[in-house]
C-alpha cells in the first residue's frame, strides 16, 4: 500500500502544480502544453500503478496502448481547420 | 491447459489474465477513444469560436474542482485497498474499502451537481450563454462533464452490486479487481477533463 500512497500524493501534487500554472498567466498555448503534459504523466501513473498495467504481461500493454494512441492520433486531422478559423477572426473594434 | 465443455483443449490466455479483466481493458480503450473524441471536438470548437467564454473564478468553481479531484483520487486509493484486501482473502476489510469508495463517488457526484445547479441558476444552459459568448460553451461543458458524471454514477451502482455479491460469496476478488479497473479509468478521465474544461476556462 505504501507505493500506492506515494503515487496518490504524487497525483495530488501534480493537480496542485496545474492550478498554480493556471494562475501564472502563461500564454494559452504554453499553458495548454503544460497541462496536457502533466495530465499525461498523471494518466501514465494511474494506468501503470493503480491499474497494475506495469505488473501485467507486456503483451497486454502492446495490444492496448498503441491502438489507443493510434486512434487519438487519427483524430488530429481537423486541427489545421480549427487554426484556420482562429486566424480568420476579425480584430475587435 | 483447460478443456471446453465438448472436451476440446482450451488455449491459455496470451495475456495471463481472466477474460472479464481483458474485456474490461477493451471497454476502457474504447471508452478512452470516446472521451478523446469529445475532448478533441471541444478543442476544435474552442479554437474556432472567437467569443469563447471563460467564466470560471477561483472561488467557487476551481476550488470546488480541486476538492472534487482530491475526492476522486482518494477514491482510487480506497479501491486499491479494497482489491488488496480482497486478494488477501480479507472480505470484510475489502467490503469496508469498497463502501468508502462508493461514499467518495457519491460526494464527487454531489459536488458536481451542486456546481451544475449553481451554473444553471445564473442562466447557463445546454445552448444558452448568460455571458453573451458562444452558446457552445454550455453544450461542451455540460456534455463532457455530464458524460463523466454518468460514468461516476454507473461506477457507484456497479461497485454497490459487486460489494453485495462479494460479501455474499457470489463474486470473487477478480470481480473486485475488474470493477476497480473501471473506477480508475473514470478517475483518469477526470485528470484530462479538469485541466482542459475547467483550468483552461479560468477568468
Amino acid at each position: 500500500m505504501k507505493l500506492y500512497v506515494v503515487v496518490w500524493i504524487g497525483l495530488i501534487l501534480i493537480v496542485g502544480l496545474e492550478v498554480f500554472l493556471t494562475y501564472e498567466r502563461l500564454p494559452a498555448g504554453t499553458l495548454l502544453a503544460c497541462l496536457l503534459a502533466l495530465a499525461l504523466i498523471e494518466a501514465a501513473l494511474g494506468v501503470m500503478y493503480f491499474m497494475h498495467l506495469k505488473y501485467e504481461r507486456p503483451a497486454l500493454f502492446w495490444s492496448l496502448i498503441p491502438y489507443l494512441l493510434f486512434a487519438l492520433v487519427m483524430m488530429d486531422h481537423f486541427w489545421p481547420d480549427a487554426l484556420r478559423l482562429m486566424r480568420q477572426r476579425m480584430p475587435g473594434p | 491447459m483447460g478443456h471446453s465443455v465438448i472436451g476440446a483443449p482450451l488455449e491459455a490466455s496470451p495475456y495471463g489474465i481472466q477474460s472479464k479483466k481483458l474485456a474490461m481493458w477493451l471497454f476502457i480503450v474504447a471508452d478512452a477513444a470516446t472521451f478523446g473524441a469529445i475532448l478533441f471536438a471541444y478543442g476544435y470548437l474552442r479554437l474556432a469560436n472567437p467569443d469563447w467564454s471563460r467564466p470560471f473564478a477561483f472561488s467557487p468553481t476551481i476550488l470546488n474542482g480541486c476538492v472534487m479531484t482530491v475526492v476522486l483520487l482518494t477514491s482510487s486509493l480506497t479501491i486499491v485497498a479494497a482489491v488488496s484486501a480482497a486478494q488477501a482473502g480479507r472480505t470484510s476489510t475489502s467490503v469496508r474499502w469498497l463502501g468508502a469508495t462508493m461514499l467518495l463517488g457519491i460526494v464527487f457526484a454531489a459536488l458536481h451537481l451542486r456546481e451544475w445547479f449553481a451554473m444553471i441558476g445564473v442562466g447557463w444552459r445546454l445552448f444558452q450563454n448568460p455571458m453573451g459568448g458562444s452558446p457552445l460553451f454550455g453544450a461542451t461543458f455540460f456534455g463532457i462533464t455530464g458524460l463523466h458524471l454518468l460514468h461516476v454514477m454507473c461506477g457507484v451502482i456497479v461497485i454497490g452490486a459487486i460489494t453485495l455479491g462479494f460479501r455474499r460469496g457470489r463474486f470473487d476478488a477478480g470481480h473486485v479487481e475488474t470493477t476497480a479497473l473501471y473506477w480508475h479509468f473514470v478517475d483518469l478521465v477526470w485528470m484530462f477533463v479538469f485541466p482542459l474544461v475547467y483550468l483552461m476556462n479560468v477568468r
